[in-house]
């Protein structure tokens, strides 16, 4: 007899226009997870199923209830919430296109390094939409899975978020973001920071986290004393676009 | 048997439609998990063909949705969901095995002969017959049945449903389905005994 796909409760969810969410572990807690047929579309913090179904109904347009089985998508959120790496297939549709690409760059950002959020609006192609990338950031309907919390403010404090900013500051030191460290570079006017392997970064480069408590690194305040150095930018956090 | 129902607890069925009826959405996915691999099994012995049964299979819970939004709370409540959605099962496939080209070696007995099996339409003892052989030649088998018996055999012999439920899934009166399963059961057993021989 045929094998039952796992994602057969999903697919007549999609026809019929139902999503689902399950709560499931973080490293902030216990969240609700909510997915259709293309992704995981939601991702907030547990507590109240009424206010979050009512959050959900007003701003998809579309209803959810608890699942009572996982899907091949609730199995990604799960494990990738709880620090795996997984593939988790996310549905953005109702965000605009601008707040799309803001999201897909957040992506890229790895676990230990941070960036401005003007730095955002440049890689995207919009130098001049800093505060419209902290709006779609704030809007970010996947908090964790995309992690919108890896933006901060350009004096690299960590600015709003979903969850609160004190979660947002415990969530980037737990990744490894050094604030004590890039709070001196900053105090000292510093802009960029230069390595011995002849690259140079921002002070929140997840690659300099751990050298940057060192004595003697290179504090940078502008890009032409980066050129005198003779130093190329980092191509992790490409600090130009900063 | 019905009084002695409602005398016990109420068997999961009742509880089921009691929910569907308060939330279907909150519910919905609840009766997907009771019914799905039955389902879709039955989808694939009647068109014969595992690898359409799951997209068939998700089409009858669409209906099934669709058709619960329709209706009162009362008469959801009140359902009897495994006839129905065996009959939302049967007419979803009755298309599909109806346009497939006949078999030229399909197996009726509609030769008009009166069976005096028909008399006694208990199986007993076939049934047992039945679980004993290799299932690859009872789905080979039902794969041959004619479409005019294949659903009422399936739901009585592979499905277990009782004639009641079959005769509510068929829209056919029960000694009608007690006679096609029961035709069915001989073709299926002429062609066990042929092919094993």
């Amino acid at each position: 007899m045929p094998e039952i796909s796992p994602d057969f409760t999903t697919a007549i969810c999609a026809r019929i226009g139902l999503d689902r969410y399950i709560t499931a572990e973080s490293a902030l807690g216990g969240v609700y997870v909510a997915w259709s047929a293309d992704g995981v579309s939601a991702v907030r913090q547990s507590g109240d199923e009424e206010a979050f179904e009512a959050w959900y109904a007003e701003r998809f347009e579309r209803r959810c209830v608890p699942a009572i089985e996982d899907d091949s998508i609730a199995t990604a959120a799960r494990a990738k919430l709880r620090g795996e790496d997984a593939d988790v297939p996310i549905d953005l549709h109702e965000c605009s296109e601008f707040e799309q690409r803001v999201l897909r760059k957040a992506a890229e950002i790895k676990g230990g390094g941070a960036r401005p959020y003007s730095w955002v609006a440049r890689e995207i192609g919009s130098p001049g939409a800093t505060r419209a990338v902290g709006n779609a950031l704030g809007r970010n309907p996947v908090p964790l899975l995309i992690p919108c919390h890896r933006v901060v403010r350009s004096d690299y404090s960590a600015g709003g978020y979903v969850f609160g900013g004190e979660a947002k500051r415990a969530l980037l030191e737990r990744e490894g973001v050094n604030f004590g460290a890039i709070g001196e570079v900053v105090r000292r006017g510093f802009r960029y920071v230069g390595c011995d392997d002849g690259y140079f970064c921002l002070p929140s480069c997840g690659d300099i986290a751990s050298r940057l408590d060192e004595p003697g690194f290179l504090g940078l305040h502008s890009l032409e004393e980066a050129h005198e150095h003779g130093l190329r930018p980092c191509r992790t956090c490409r600090p130009m676009a900063a | 048997m019905a009084v002695a129902c409602a005398l016990d607890a109420p068997d999961p069925d009742t509880l089921l439609a009691g929910a569907l009826a308060r939330d279907l959405d909150r519910s919905f996915e609840r009766l997907v998990i009771a019914y799905r691999t039955r389902i879709v099994e039955f989808v694939a012995r009647m068109l014969h063909d595992n690898a359409r049964a799951e997209d068939v299979a998700q089409d009858v819970f669409v209906r099934a949705y669709r058709a619960l939004q329709t209706y009162p709370a009362e008469r959801t409540g009140e359902l009897r969901l495994r006839s129905w959605l065996y009959a939302i099962a049967h007419n979803l496939t009755r298309n599909a095995v109806r346009d497939a080209p006949p078999r030229s070696d399909s197996l009726d007995f509609d030769d008009g002969e009166p069976r005096a099996a028909l008399a006694d339409p208990d199986p007993g003892p076939e049934e047992a017959l039945l679980r004993a052989v290799a299932w690859d030649s009872v789905a080979e088998a039902i794969g041959r049945l004619s479409p005019a018996l294949r659903p009422a055999f399936v739901m009585r012999y592979v499905d277990e449903l009782s004639y009641d439920e079959i005769a509510a899934s068929l829209e056919q009166p029960v000694g009608t389905v007690k006679a096609s399963a029961h035709r069915g059961l001989l073709a299926v057993r002429a062609y066990l005994e042929k092919n094993d021989a």
